[in-house]
């Protein structure tokens, strides 16, 4: 032994010096486009979202919709909005875009100027967004924009960053955006990567929320506000806000954008507009592909008969208030007509004529009774109604797809039953309302399986939605004309008629939006920043919007009737729908996790926390 | 007969607890009501709450008391001192120094004022052939406050409140003299008429917080 360590020599340094083959040092990460682009990558997929990105679950917690899936998640049905709801408080992914900030200025020396300048740009922005999040969430945050590096001199206050004032923030992600976007221009061909539109349109969202807030806020009874402005934003600022958000909308409007219209079936056309990659709608969305990176939003929400996997379908189960907020094409407002003003049923001919000319968007976002979805018709028919004592009595068997034998009497045989997609008002994994989602499921081949799995986008901005925020900011400076004209355009492609309001209110553009860009994590932040969210929500179990209800269609079994064979609609409340939406003040901010403040001192609770 | 020894002496092992991380449960309890002038505040079932912290340990974090509809909390505690914290978004006025502390040795109670914006004095229900008519009185007790519903409540639970009612019925707002009698009649609906009795409540809220200040609920026999 002693001897063979005789043998080793050692006379080549370098032998100790070599590049490590498992190792990317600074000067490789920060020269290589590739590798740089890879690290950006995996920023992007790390955006934030409450409800959005295919979160089934966040989608069922509001007034659109409730859960229908597995029973081990109702309590989806059955909780009211705790004090740190949408509590979002990511420093980490801060800290680590602060860092490639730092680091592609100190090691990317063999860049490009321009290339250097993109990836600067690309980082910044989502830094941005994710200040966005936060601001929309938990109020004014501190606003961090280098690494924070202990000293190990004993004193941690250097470390200790303040939270700034809501406005500032907002005005931080203003600056921040009007900054780069030149710089993004280089990516305007891609929908995926930051580009110059990207930023423009998170500008026109955020200037938006920064002046509804500063608006309405102060038109609360007690607006909801911190000493030190932590939360609020002065009324006197709402109008500066709202002109930057209409500035950046019409910048967008002008650029080659347009809605999409590929499909002549309007209906048709508003599924296809989110569920094709085509077209010049959406202005920057989060990719998948099939057998790279997908996702389970089909798999999930497949209606029941049409699944191609077991174990789930049928999760969101959209609700009436929802489907009641589709206007008619004649101008009428949506309350679909169930009953006659005497109290009795209103009989339908066909299963889906209650639906008859409704907004085309309902069919693109909805799948209700007598729809199809990838070519095959749904079965959704909660049972028979038969003439008894002079009044209906509903019957719902006892099996899904049954068809009606003798079981009610000989008289009434023959049809189905009750339907093979429900509705039932208690199982899981058929829908508890009557309704389906079509929006964001894909027809895709197999897309409802998890071995395949859905591989559809989900659009981080379109715009549809740029239309909706100019509208807005149009009608909040008082040019009516302008806004009436973006929601008209939108409007048309929904099917409605030229010019279809004429009389453009505030109601009329928040209805807008919840149609228009629903399940697309809108609604929530909508609802807070018009601070009318405790009004919705108001945890009253006699409020049909704060309690998702649903809509059972039923068959008239009643021979020699003229009314035999036709449809009836029962208004119903779920049995799986436990608990009122409940909204309090302290939602509006949710609360700054108590581990947050022992740490940082300087950090102001938000108001009711 | 070494293998099943040196077997037992490792199952053995399993049994071995730790003394150290095994604490006594707290045995003391703090008790007491939400009181306005002496009067006990009725809140929304599961609705406001308080905070107790403790100070004296080098990270904090709250115990949450929840309150019974009629007022009550009780929290299992270690003696000790506490401060327990009146939030906001409650009935009644967030005060500026919104901390008390609490010494608590054994079974301590505390009754805790509160300052409600609003509150009912005198509730009274009568049954009668139209319904049931509910007299009483509104006070202001914040003078900054304003008023926004006074409402009557029935329900077949005896936790009723705004969010979980059979039959609400508003007051008219402009008939409301504040110290002044008013009552408010509950025609009852089908679903309330054949019952044996109701549980009735009523609920005054200000504009400033999303909670309503309740009376104590009553049954009201309709047998």
């Amino acid at each position: 032994m002693f001897a063979v360590s005789l043998l080793n020599s050692c006379n080549h340094d370098d032998w100790f010096d070599r590049e490590s083959k498992t190792l990317i040092t600074d000067q490789q990460l920060w020269n290589d486009p590739k590798l740089l682009t890879s690290l950006v990558a995996n920023y992007y997929d790390r955006l934030p979202t409450l409800h959005g990105v295919f979160n089934t679950g966040g989608m069922t917690e509001l007034d659109d919709a409730m859960w229908s899936g597995h029973r081990d998640q109702n309590w989806r049905n059955d909780f009211q909005f705790g004090d740190d709801y949408g509590r979002y408080w990511d420093y980490g992914l801060i800290r680590d875009l602060n860092l490639s900030l730092e680091n592609i200025a100190k090691f990317s020396t063999q860049l490009s100027d321009a290339q250097r300048k993109q990836y600067n740009a690309e980082i910044r922005f989502i830094r941005a967004f994710v200040y966005f999040e936060l601001v929309k969430r938990m109020g004014g945050v501190p606003i961090v924009t280098t690494q924070l590096i202990y000293d190990f001199s004993g004193d941690p206050t250097p470390l200790q960053v303040a939270r700034s004032k809501e406005h500032e923030v907002y005005d931080f992600i203003y600056q921040e955006l009007e900054e780069i976007k030149e710089d993004l221009a280089a990516n305007n061909a891609s929908k995926t990567r930051a580009n110059k539109y990207a930023a423009l349109a998170l500008e026109s969202r955020a200037m938006l929320y920064a002046a509804s807030i500063a608006k309405y806020n102060n038109l609360m009874a007690s607006p909801i506000t911190t000493a030190g402005g932590e939360v609020g934003i002065p009324a006197n600022m709402a109008s500066a806000y709202y002109s930057k958000s209409l500035a950046a909308s019409k910048e967008i409007i002008s650029a080659p954008f347009a809605l999409y219209t590929e499909n002549a079936d309007k209906g048709a056309n508003f599924y296809d507009m989110l569920n094709k990659k085509t077209g010049r709608e959406v202005i920057f969305a989060k990719d998948y592909a099939t057998s790279l990176k997908v996702h389970r939003f089909a798999y999930d929400n497949i209606v029941r008969s049409l699944t191609e996997d077991n174990e789930s379908s049928s999760t969101i189960s959209p609700s009436l208030s929802f489907v009641e907020s589709f206007d008619y094409l004649d101008g009428r407002k949506g309350t679909l007509h169930t009953k006659n003003t005497d109290g009795n049923y209103v009989a339908y001919p066909h299963i889906d004529a209650i639906f008859a000319n409704k907004d085309a968007r309902l069919y693109g976002t909805v799948i209700y009774p007598g729809s199809a979805f990838r070519g095959r018709s749904v079965s959704i028919q909660a049972g028979v109604a038969i003439w008894n004592n002079n009044k209906y009595q509903l019957h719902a068997a006892a099996q899904l797809g049954q068809q009606l034998k003798e079981e009610l009497g000989k008289e009434y045989a023959g049809g189905l039953w009750t339907g093979f997609d429900g509705p039932l008002y208690d199982a899981q994994d058929v829908s508890n309302t009557g309704f389906y989602i079509r929006k964001f499921v894909s027809d895709a081949p197999a897309a409802s399986t998890r071995g395949t799995s859905a591989a559809n986008w989900w659009p981080w901005f379109r715009l549809g939605e740029i239309y909706l925020n100019a509208a807005e900011a149009a009608f909040e400076l008082g040019q009516v004309a302008d806004a009436t004209g973006y929601v008209n355009k939108l409007r048309e492609r929904a099917g409605f008629p030229v010019n279809s309001v004429t009389n453009l209110t505030m109601d009329i553009i928040r209805n807008e939006r919840r149609v228009e860009l629903a399940f697309e994590d809108h609604r929530f932040y909508d609802l807070k920043r018009w601070r009318i969210a405790h009004l919705v929500w108001d945890g009253s179990e006699n409020d049909t919007n704060a309690v998702v209800y649903g809509l059972y269609p039923y068959r008239i079994a009643r021979p020699g009737h003229v009314d035999d064979g036709k449809f009836i609609f029962e208004r119903v409340r779920p049995a799986r729908f436990r608990r009122a939406r409940f909204f309090r003040m302290a939602n509006y901010y949710a609360s700054i996790s108590q581990d947050v403040i022992n740490k940082n001192p300087k950090i102001v609770r938000n108001p009711f926390h | 007969m070494k293998l099943l020894s040196s077997l037992l002496a490792c199952i053995s092992l399993l049994f071995v607890g730790c003394e150290y991380d095994n604490y006594e449960a707290p045995k003391s309890t703090l008790s007491g009501r939400i009181v306005y002038e002496g009067a006990p505040v009725g809140v929304r079932n599961n609705g406001p709450q308080l905070e107790l912290w403790q100070d004296g340990f080098p990270l904090r974090s709250y115990i949450p008391v929840f309150l019974n509809q009629d007022g009550s909390f009780a929290a299992s505690l270690f003696d000790g001192t506490y401060k327990l914290v009146r939030k906001g978004d409650s009935p009644w006025l967030q005060q500026a120094a919104d901390t008390i502390l609490v010494q608590v040795k054994g079974n301590t109670h505390l009754d805790l004022p509160v300052m409600p914006y609003f509150t009912i004095s005198n509730p009274s229900f009568q049954q009668n052939d139209k319904g049931i008519t509910a007299n009483f009185t509104v006070n202001k007790i914040v003078n900054t406050a304003n008023l926004q519903f006074v409402r009557l409540y029935l329900g077949k639970s005896i936790l009723t409140d705004q969010g979980q009612q059979e039959l609400r019925v508003d007051a008219n707002l402009s008939l409301i003299s504040f110290g002044q009698p008013v009552s408010i009649l509950a025609t009852l609906p089908d679903n309330l008429k054949n019952l044996d009795y109701v549980f009735a409540r009523i609920g005054v809220k200000s504009t400033v917080s999303n909670e309503y200040y309740y009376t104590q609920i009553q049954k009201i026999a309709l047998k």
